[in-house]
């Protein structure tokens, strides 16, 4: 078993973790449970990326890091407004 | 130089782990606001720096510095968006 893969399989309850939080409690709790559960998947992704050394699944990993963005900037908003 | 990416994972997942045991001990949202911040430069540097000693210069060693820089520039951005939300929501209540 690999370094990459062990550091995968450690991160992993952190990202149980983010979204169990993210599922629980008030809406801005959830928001900012929701920012830190996308930051480790990235992380995770990239770890996992070298652990199966598939390089094209790197891509992934940079999809969730530009979407996650706009999308949290959306429910920033409606936090903001209507929640 | 597998002994340096073996340490450089372990302490990402020290860090990350820190940050998680930070997340849900800290009682405010914008506290808890640093903390993403935390593992996005802290974690994200160290699986960045694994990266490079693992595979060199390679297209996926760029695509892991720009992931890392991404993730720092937007959460920064994010982490205002966030708290300006947060903010003017619990100024409305008061």
């Amino acid at each position: 078993m690999s370094a990459w893969l062990i550091a995968a399989l450690a991160l992993l309850p952190a990202l149980i973790v983010g979204v169990v939080s993210a599922a629980r409690g008030a809406a801005a709790r959830r928001l900012v449970a929701i920012q830190f559960a996308t930051s480790i998947a990235v992380l995770l992704l990239v770890v996992l990326d070298f652990a199966f050394d598939q390089p094209s699944s790197m891509d992934l990993a940079l999809t969730l890091a530009l979407l996650s963005l706009p999308g949290t900037l959306v429910l920033a908003l409606f936090q903001e407004r209507w929640l | 130089m597998n002994l340096a990416i073996d340490a450089l994972l372990a302490f990402a997942v020290l860090m990350t782990w820190i940050g998680v045991l930070a997340f849900l001990r800290l009682r405010t949202n914008f506290e808890r606001l640093h903390v993403i911040t935390f593992v996005n430069i802290v974690a994200g540097a160290a699986i960045t720096a694994a990266a490079v000693l693992h595979d060199g210069s390679s297209g996926r060693t760029f695509k892991c510095i720009f992931i890392w820089l991404v993730i720092a520039t937007a959460g920064a951005l994010l982490s205002h968006a966030t708290s300006r939300a947060l903010h003017l929501r619990e100024g409305e209540r008061r």
